[in-house]
């Protein structure tokens, strides 16, 4: 098994084509995807995925922007294995979808213009997060399961007082019997990708070490432009209008996860551009080695997200899949990380003044809130494989299984037992 | 830093106390159908609002309206739109109604006041004395007071049960202290003013959204300009977001539920298992004495005991279940960053709110609740304060009383207040073993209406009465 592989179609729509389209997606869902036209469900193991509209624009140029059909999903089976399925079972699906994009081929495509098609669309993100990289869809569906029964069997044999050693083996009786696959250790990435894994680590570091010297001497340089830029730039709070708002909380908290999508012109300039596309590797870097482990940087509600330049890096947006409401979000990246969110972030047009790249910005509570807000675009279709579990549950679940295996000390077993 | 002091003169009573002296109150709900009478009137009324300068006044009057009756009151729809958004759009939108937990049963088309059916809820005028007689009076005057134009959509009467809510708990122990006021304590329940009053620096040393108008709007300079340092008058400042809900409480359901629950396994009722359930949903034992400080039986010297926190001898919630109704309403510091620590009371203290609620109906004894004597209409007014509804108000009911997985629990939403549905039936019960956990918990609370209200200044009152 790889690790979670990630699919990013952008695809221009056919001008005068986006409301037909809008009004298409629209009947796949109101919040969660209904299944219809592009069923996930029918695909191996997806964690998550949604489809969005970007309206058109123009950069500060004024040159025109087009409208785009955004396809995004995370899943654990290769990239290829995804695209070939999405092409096999939801071949008339994509049709109608990317029907309204610019070059898709007429008439009835084929299985392999369809699949040119996709590939041909397919952008690189710039940043991923995964809550807990190596860990599958089905694992997590699995975990659940096996807590349900074991809480359902707790129920009904109550253990008032009994001592943690005969609790536990009597759920492992239990587990022996109905869910066997538990009393193993869940798969793991195979050897070669997790080589691969250790080589990126170290190599990364290897390479950029020889830049230092030339880093450290650029730095008051770099500092002394940032502060330039800091200084003009323009942060102008704007209220996002009501009925926007309401739009936008329509299709919000249905289940106890909630979909975010943010789109934002990156500021004109070549400095800020570059220092977007550095900042970006680096955080993907830190993302993928060390806040890999359901915690990103104090945030521990993030399921996946992604960071992706659009429009020749003109456009960027930003993808997650997080648990709770907009408004704890919000409130836990300002309360947690807003250094982070300024970091790159303030790189786009209309941000929250920063200073140093890191201070203020979003620590301005209701100017982030509506930056946000007046950013957002609307995820209507949007389909997540385990809606009922927030990423704790999810963490919970696995610590549960891992402590069915092996022998325990005293103190461990009493904790685990604490912990059901 | 000193922080501003608050202008008590200009601030309504109901924000610096709950007149709990005053133990007879009700609640009159206004209708506004013509702008002038509705101006004539709150010009008359607005001299006789009591401010938080008056100490134990032998009556009080408050008034806060809705932004429709702003509206009808003739403020400028683009003037309001200044307001916060949730004020602006009520409780009633369809996300308000998913976040509230107003489904179902509880869905404001069902509500007798304040949703889809009855008259327009434009404004509230909260009235107390210090006792019944006393209050007639004084609501006989108000209402002869109302000129054509102005009526009442719906009276909300309320009852002393003295400090007991309807379930038979000691209620309203824990409020924050709002800073600037001459009621102080401990540093991490002290909150800044601006977290409760337009117009003052809120935690996050920030001034929450308010109306600031062009002072060519206001000549003869009524209103207190901005306190940022701009020329513009705030007609926001000293006003407070005030929030109210009618909370029908099944007493019977919620007895007869917990006496089922623990019964022994001959069929007969356990009275010790009973209240200790019930105890566990609150998070406090009748009298009030905190589960925390009081793990085993109930203490009456602890009925006010309020001085206490959770991590450090209660982290697994092995006495207060994390899931119970005080812990969930106000975690204290149990929850992410670093619990146990001051930056946990620091994000806590962005979470508050000022109750300002009172309980309505007949009060009932447990023994009468379980032999199904539950037809009147019994609960609480929920009334709170604050300036930032969403962050405040909505947040304490979505992210944590309504929320079945608050701080990491699975499907567990308030056993007390929260919809059952879709999620959220079950209560657990953390030991120093295996779990106690009962689940098919119902709903024991219905919503029979509500509002978002604005309490202004009263210099805001004389602005609004005074507009053309």
């Amino acid at each position: 098994m790889p690790y979670q592989s990630a699919l990013t179609i952008v695809a221009p729509v056919v001008p005068g084509a986006v409301d037909d389209l809008k009004a298409l997606l629209a009947t796949m869902g109101d919040g969660v995807a209904n299944g219809s036209v592009l069923d996930f469900d029918a695909l191996s193991d997806v964690h998550f995925a949604r489809l969005i509209v970007v309206d058109e624009d123009r950069d500060s140029a004024g040159e025109p922007l087009p409208a785009s059909l955004i396809l995004l999903s995370d899943f654990d089976v290769s990239v290829e294995t995804h695209l070939a399925e999405l092409v096999d079972t939801a071949g008339t699906g994509i049709d109608r979808l990317f029907g309204h994009c610019e070059g898709y081929p007429t008439g009835e495509p084929t299985r392999q213009e369809r699949l040119e098609y996709l590939t041909g669309r397919r952008v690189k993100e710039a940043a991923r997060y995964v809550n807990t990289t190596g860990r599958a869809a089905r694992q997590i569906r699995q975990e659940a399961e096996l807590r349900d029964a074991i809480e359902d069997s707790l129920d009904r044999s109550p253990h008032d007082g009994a001592d943690p050693a005969a609790v536990r083996r009597s759920v492992r009786k239990l587990v022996g019997q109905e869910l066997a696959w538990a009393r193993e250790p869940a798969e793991r990435p195979g050897l070669l990708a997790r080589v691969r894994e250790l080589a990126h680590l170290v190599a990364i570091p290897l390479l950029l070490l020889p830049l230092l010297p030339l880093a450290l001497l650029a730095a008051p340089i770099y500092a002394f432009i940032l502060r330039k830029h800091e200084r003009r730039d323009q942060a102008p709070h704007e209220k996002p209008g009501e009925e926007l708002v309401q739009e936008l909380a329509r299709l919000e908290d249905h289940v106890v996860q909630n979909p975010f999508t943010a789109l934002g012109h990156i500021k004109p300039s070549r400095f800020r551009r570059l220092s977007l596309i550095v900042i970006l590797f680096l955080l993907n870097y830190a993302t993928r080695h060390f806040f890999n482990r359901g915690n990103l940087a104090g945030v521990k509600t993030i399921h996946f997200a992604r960071w992706v330049f659009i429009d020749d890096r003109r456009r960027m947006f930003f993808a997650s899949n997080y648990d709770g409401s907009l408004e704890s979000y919000m409130d836990d990246f300002i309360d947690k990380v807003a250094w982070g969110l300024n970091l790159v972030f303030s790189n786009g047009v209309g941000y929250p003044k920063t200073r140093w790249l890191v201070f203020g910005g979003a620590k301005d509570e209701l100017a982030l809130k509506d930056y946000l807000r007046l950013h957002q675009v609307p995820t209507g279709v949007w389909y997540s494989a385990y809606g009922r579990l927030t990423a704790v549950n999810v963490k919970q679940n696995e610590r549960i299984r891992a402590g069915l295996q092996g022998n325990l000390s005293p103190k461990k077993e009493r904790a685990w037992v604490q912990s059901l | 830093m000193t922080p501003a002091p608050l202008d008590l003169h200009d601030i309504q009573g109901l924000v610096a106390r709950g007149y709990g002296h005053l133990s007879a109150a009700s609640f009159l709900l206004l209708t506004i159908e013509d702008a002038a009478a509705g101006r004539r009137w709150l010009s008359d009324v607005s001299g006789a609002v009591t401010s938080a300068e008056a100490r134990r006044p032998n009556r009080a009057l408050n008034v806060a309206f809705t932004s429709k009756g702003l509206e009808r009151l003739g403020l400028e729809r683009r003037t309001l739109e200044l307001f916060s958004n949730e004020f602006v759009t009520g409780m009633t939108t369809p996300h308000r109604t998913r976040i509230l937990g107003d489904l179902e049963e509880n869905a404001p088309a069902r509500w007798e006041w304040g949703g889809e059916i009855g008259p327009s809820v434009d404004a509230v005028l909260l009235l107390y004395a210090l006792v019944d007689r006393e209050l007639s009076l004084f609501e006989a005057e108000q209402t002869a007071a109302l000129p054509q134009g102005v009526s009442v959509a719906r009276r909300l009467g309320t009852s002393d049960l003295d400090g007991v809510e309807p379930f038979g708990f000691r209620d309203g122990v824990s409020q924050p202290f709002v800073e600037g006021l001459s009621k102080t304590g401990p540093p991490e329940s002290t909150v800044r003013a601006g977290e409760f009053l337009l117009g003052y620096e809120n935690e996050y040393g920030l001034y929450t959204d308010r109306p600031l108008l062009d002072p060519s709007t206001d000549p003869a300079g009524v209103l207190p300009r901005d306190a940022a340092g701009s020329d513009r008058a705030d007609l926001g400042r000293n006003g407070s977001y005030l929030v109210l809900r009618q909370l029908r409480q099944n007493v019977g359901r919620f007895w007869q539920f917990v006496d089922v629950a623990t019964r022994r396994a001959d069929g007969s009722s356990d009275l010790a298992a009973r209240v200790r359930l019930a105890a566990k949903m609150v998070g406090r034992w009748p009298s009030g004495a905190p589960l925390t400080l009081a793990p085993d039986a109930d203490d009456p010297a602890l009925a006010e005991a309020n001085d206490f926190a959770y991590h450090e001898h209660d982290r697994q919630g092995a006495r207060c279940p994390i899931g119970s109704h005080i812990r969930r309403s106000n975690p204290r510091d149990s929850l992410d960053p670093r619990p146990g620590s001051a930056r946990s009371f620091e994000i806590n203290r962005r979470h508050r709110l000022l109750r300002r609620g009172r309980e309505y109906g007949p009060p009932l004894s447990i023994e009468q609740a379980l032999a199904g004597d539950d037809s009147a209409d019994r609960g609480l007014h929920f009334i709170c304060l604050n300036a930032n509804i969403q962050r405040q108000f909505e947040f304490v009911n979505h992210t944590w009383l309504n929320n079945p997985k608050f701080a990491d629990l699975y499907d567990d939403a308030d056993p007390l207040v929260a919809p059952s549905a879709p999620y959220g039936g079950t209560f657990t019960m953390p030991t120093e073993g295996v779990r106690e956990r009962v689940t098919n918990v119902p709903r024991f609370v219905s919503v029979r209406g509500g509002a978002y209200f604005l309490l202004p200044g009263l210099a805001a009152l004389r602005y609004l009465a005074a507009l053309r």
